[in-house]
């Protein structure tokens, strides 16, 4: 049978150890672009934050790139939006906290491949919502819903 | 050391959390194929296993299993078949169906109760039944089984698998600090104190090897933060109360992931499930004390 050990944690050894911040850089925009649409021939900048993906004429999706607050610092990530207005895929571009790394939850966030605009989408109906706790996972999945409204019907 | 190149690392939104995948010592296109087809094997978990997707199989089996069987994905069974185990060999503690307790409690969205307090651990049968051709029945029409507790961990797996048959020498899969590594180099982890996040437990080197850490306020692993816990005691119906976070390592993620249930809700006196599964263990109370298993503390898990 096994007996539990105490870990002799010296209080002050423990409290040096003070996380550093914490980034990670996953993706360029070019990247995700790429990833995203890979038979892509070009990307034609439509705005400050979006572009077209095209293969000779024709349009194969729409990359848009938006940061949200996660915690304490921005997290960037790019959201690829097929021609029927559906999300094909969502990457984390860059990620910042002041300590640790992402807040987690246990829950589980909605699908977002083939969501659409009309999709509902909600925190608490389609995402479960831990209340008391900021979630930053969270705010991507609010962040790609304000995305997928402002650009899921521009992607022709 | 590895160059820049020679790594590859890339993060989605799936399963409630970010997952991240990284690989490392292989062709670029080799990578990114293996890690693209590493984030399907995460979202196949996701559609069948999500409690809140009315297509999954959870919400299949939720709505219709008690009436009659149903046939689920295999993956699907494989972890109902894992929850089963653990739920006889934990008497109980290890709870799949708990969702009813989680709604209540406002951690799960959906109906109120479903079923009247009590659990399904006092029923002398096992309230789900598995039957050939991945079929599965419920016994009760009060059963709704969460899998949230373990299919974080199974996705992991999973993902860390496909790494695997690409041929790529080294692999992490880590959702939101359920985690599990393989190849050569040893991996760093720190695991943060569940009641100041401010502050690292311990740090570890894990090589094919899983880890997963729950807590009460807090989540323990790196890189993961704050966030309440969806924990329930099935035979209070309540959160545990005395222990603040538990990080288990293990030879598989699902394993990992679903051990810290049992040992958040039994404390020390899961040590003697800790030792079937070859897995170890380390606890925070909430008065900040820490105990480990010895296999914790050597590195080395039994298990072959």
């Amino acid at each position: 049978m096994t007996s539990w050990i105490p870990l002799a944690a010296p209080a002050a050894l423990v409290s040096t150890i003070v996380p550093p911040a914490y980034a990670v850089q996953y993706l360029s925009i070019a990247q995700a672009q790429k990833q995203a649409f890979p038979s892509a021939t070009s990307f034609a900048q439509v705005d400050a934050r979006s572009w077209k993906a095209q293969s000779g004429g024709t349009v194969l999706g729409l990359v848009v790139v938006d940061h949200v607050i996660g915690k304490h610092l921005y997290i960037d990530y790019s959201v690829a939006i097929d021609p029927g207005g559906r999300i094909k895929r969502v990457d984390i571009l860059q990620y910042r906290e002041s300590y640790g790394g992402e807040v987690r939850d246990d829950s589980w966030i909605a699908q977002f491949v083939g969501k659409s605009s009309a999709s509902a989408l909600k925190v608490g109906q389609d995402i479960r919502n831990i209340s008391g706790a900021t979630l930053s996972s969270q705010h991507v999945t609010e962040g790609v819903k304000r995305v997928l409204a402002a650009y899921g019907n521009r992607v022709r | 050391m590895a160059t820049a190149s020679d790594r590859l690392r890339r993060a989605r939104p799936l399963l409630g959390t970010f997952v991240e995948i990284a690989a490392a010592h292989a062709a670029p296109d080799l990578m990114e194929a293996a890690v693209e087809d590493a984030f399907d094997a995460i979202a196949r978990v996701h559609r069948c296993m999500s409690f809140h997707d009315p297509a999954s199989d959870v919400s299949h089996l939720n709505q219709h299993a008690a009436a009659g069987a149903v046939t689920v994905d295999p993956w699907t069974f494989e972890v109902l078949e894992t929850a089963v185990e653990l739920h006889r060999r934990s008497a109980g503690v290890f709870d799949i169906g708990v969702a009813p307790a989680l709604q209540e409690a406002g951690l799960l969205p959906g109906p109120t109760c479903l079923r009247p307090p009590g659990s399904l651990a006092t029923s002398a049968d096992e309230p789900i039944e598995l039957l050939p051709g991945k079929r599965v029945r419920f016994r009760d029409q009060r059963v709704a089984i969460d899998l949230g507790g373990i299919a974080k961990g199974f996705a992991v797996d999973r993902a860390l698998d496909v790494l695997r048959e690409h041929g790529l020498p080294q692999g992490l899969v880590n959702a939101g600090g359920d985690l599990a590594v393989f190849g050569a180099e040893p991996e760093s982890v720190s695991v943060r104190h569940p009641l100041d996040p401010h502050q690292y437990v311990c740090h570890l080197q894990l090589a094919h090897e899983a880890l997963a850490s729950s807590g009460y306020c807090l989540d323990l692993c790196e890189p993961s933060g704050v966030a309440r816990r969806a924990i329930i005691d099935p035979r209070t119906q309540r959160p545990p109360a005395a222990i603040a976070g538990v990080s288990v390592r293990a030879s598989s993620c699902l394993m990992a992931d679903a051990l810290t249930k049992v040992v958040m809700i039994q404390g020390e006196d899961s040590a003697a499930l800790l030792d079937h599964y070859h897995a170890s263990a380390l606890v925070v109370s909430m008065t900040g004390e820490i105990r480990v298993t010895p296999g914790w503390l050597g590195g080395q898990n039994l298990a072959a």
